[in-house]
């Protein structure tokens, strides 16, 4: 009974799927037959007109293919002119622009606030706060991370800051190089990401204290004060969940589609991929800004924390001392 | 200063692939790559089947060009766009942004109908594509040139390949007239004056776009087909 009602199901979505394509192929039909009617009329009027012919070549017209191969039909494709004028305007403005202006609002807020010092004595008592494996799938992720970062940028921007300086044969060799070492850790990249997920979710979820720390963000981030945290503070989880988590999906999907073209994938979907992988990388850079200076010159102890996988007790208290307590107890 | 370009006459094309097949022999380019196609529409229904020959259309401002990362495309003096193969990196970008499919790769599935799938990572191989019978910035005739671009015939002041062998040529002129008033020859190139086709002109996919979205007047009829024109010979006007 079980197995006839499942037979029903898959031959009812079956057919429904066939009865759309077909009713979309008389659609595409009936339009042609319309146009290829209308150049016959034409053709007793008004001799050598062929504008009803011309209508059917314009950009994205449906001609069907006489040669094998996915597009060997299509005239002319008009969304690569989208493309360019996407990738080429707003998405090399904008994007340069952010990777200049992120660095300098940085470097002027470190030389306003300087770096988050602990404010009492270190105990000298170290707590674990990073196991080995996660130390190593951090820095597995970092380092394939700032791989791709470099030579991605280098790609999208060489061309108009490192072909002056270093001319064409010498930045050819680099954009080469860029462009095997960036599809080769991509992937790399994605793996490594998805262990992180797997190994970091559990304590970047989302609790109702962090909003304590939303609130008093101005005064932690300058020093001025502290919120009680769990394992990471809020700042942590939004840098987990909208960078690495999220923004990692779109990178990684839209990385594999350029990376690997041999499903006959069509142009369209390669432009889109192009400007998703652009926009979200250049985000996730100068997201991953915000966090190097964290994670490095802007807090005291914590590049240690990650380097070596202890802290002293306390800074733990004093940055988070909700997980510092889960861990004594 | 003249300016190369093709014009096919779709009256005359008969589809018999010979420019396709005269391109492939002249350069004898890569397996798998045909740098002309046909393409066919309202096939065998009598008063509305038509053939166009298709291949880089060396456009005014060129898509490739804009978008290559290594900025290896180059223009001759006679509107020729031509590429550095040592420079190019087999990104695809010029793939993505070319309006009539031109630039192709040895390696690629995805711009070689039929092909093998040996582009893991990306890995394309260097871009090829028309060169008007050109060459590239190797030196003119030598044996490095027809390796990577194929027959420089252009510098022996010949037609090009595809041009020679069509089975219906009519003549060969050079064009002066201004675009409304080209006759279109059968597959088949010339160097247009262009006394007022100067740069500026937009790219000719977003021309015809135009041009198709007007009504359907007789006016319309005119300037679809002036624009189609004005598009296949490469958004000179």
């Amino acid at each position: 009974m079980k197995r006839r009602a499942l037979f029903l199901t898959a031959w009812l979505g079956l057919s429904s799927i066939l009865g759309g394509a077909s009713m979309t192929g008389v659609a595409a039909n009936s339009a042609a037959n319309h146009q290829s009617d209308m150049q016959v009329m034409r053709q007793t009027e008004q001799p050598q007109n062929n504008a009803p012919v011309w209508r059917r070549y314009a950009p994205d017209g449906n001609i069907p293919p006489r040669q094998p191969g996915a597009r060997a039909g299509v005239l002319i494709q008009a969304s690569g002119e989208t493309w360019r004028q996407i990738r080429n305007g707003p998405v090399t403005l904008i994007g340069g622009l952010l990777l200049i202006l992120v660095p300098i609002v940085i470097a002027v807020f470190y030389a306003l606030n300087g770096p988050l010092k602990l404010h009492g004595q270190p105990s000298g008592r170290l707590v674990q706060r990073f196991t080995y494996w996660e130390r190593i799938i951090h820095w597995s992720t970092a380092i394939t991370f700032v791989v791709l970062a470099v030579t991605g940028v280098l790609m999208f921007f060489g061309r108009y800051v490192l072909i002056p300086i270093i001319g064409y044969t010498g930045f050819s060799w680099f954009a080469a190089l860029s462009k095997n070492v960036h599809n080769i850790v991509g992937p790399l990249f994605i793996f490594c990401v998805a262990c992180m997920f797997v190994m970091f979710a559990r304590e970047n979820l989302w609790r109702r204290i962090d909003w304590e720390w939303v609130k008093k963000a101005p005064q932690v981030l300058t020093g001025k004060g502290h919120a009680p945290s769990g394992k990471y503070n809020a700042a942590e989880k939004g840098w987990f969940w909208g960078g690495v988590a999220l923004l990692g999906l779109v990178v990684g999907i839209s990385g594999l589609i350029l990376d690997f073209p041999n499903f006959a994938q069509t142009r369209e979907t390669m432009q889109i991929a192009n400007i998703v992988h652009g926009v979200g990388a250049l985000l996730f850079i100068a997201a991953s800004l915000g966090h190097i200076y964290m994670g490095t010159i802007g807090t005291e102890g914590a590049y240690e924390a990650m380097r070596t996988g202890k802290v002293d007790e306390t800074w733990a208290k004093e940055h988070h001392a909700l997980w510092l307590d889960e861990v004594k107890s | 200063m003249a300016r190369m370009k093709f014009l096919c006459d779709a009256e005359r094309c008969i589809e018999c692939n010979g420019c396709v097949t005269a391109c492939k022999n002249e350069h004898e380019v890569p397996w798998g790559i045909n740098r002309r196609r046909v393409v066919t529409v309202n096939d065998g229904q009598e008063g509305a089947e038509k053939s166009m020959s298709v291949a880089c259309m060396h456009c005014s401002d060129a898509p490739c060009m804009a978008v290559c990362p290594v900025d290896c495309f180059y223009k001759t003096d006679d509107g020729v766009v031509l590429h550095d193969k040592d420079l190019c990196i087999g990104c695809g970008y010029c793939f993505y942004a070319c309006p009539f499919g031109a630039p192709q790769f040895p390696a690629s599935n995805a711009s070689t109908p039929g092909g093998k799938s040996s582009d893991w990572f990306g890995a394309r191989g260097k871009m090829d594509k028309c060169t008007f019978c050109a060459g590239g910035p190797e030196e003119n005739g030598s044996d490095a040139e027809f390796e990577k671009y194929g027959r420089n015939r252009f510098v022996r002041r010949q037609i090009a390949g595809c041009v020679q062998k069509c089975v219906r040529p009519k003549h060969c002129s050079v064009v002066t007239a201004t675009c409304s008033q080209i006759y279109i020859a059968s597959a088949y190139w010339f160097a247009a004056k262009a006394r007022k086709c100067g740069a500026g002109a937009p790219p000719m996919a977003s021309l015809i776009t135009m041009s198709a979205r007007r009504s359907n007047s007789r006016e319309a009829d005119a300037c679809v087909d002036s624009a189609t024109c004005r598009g296949y010979v490469g958004g000179l006007r």
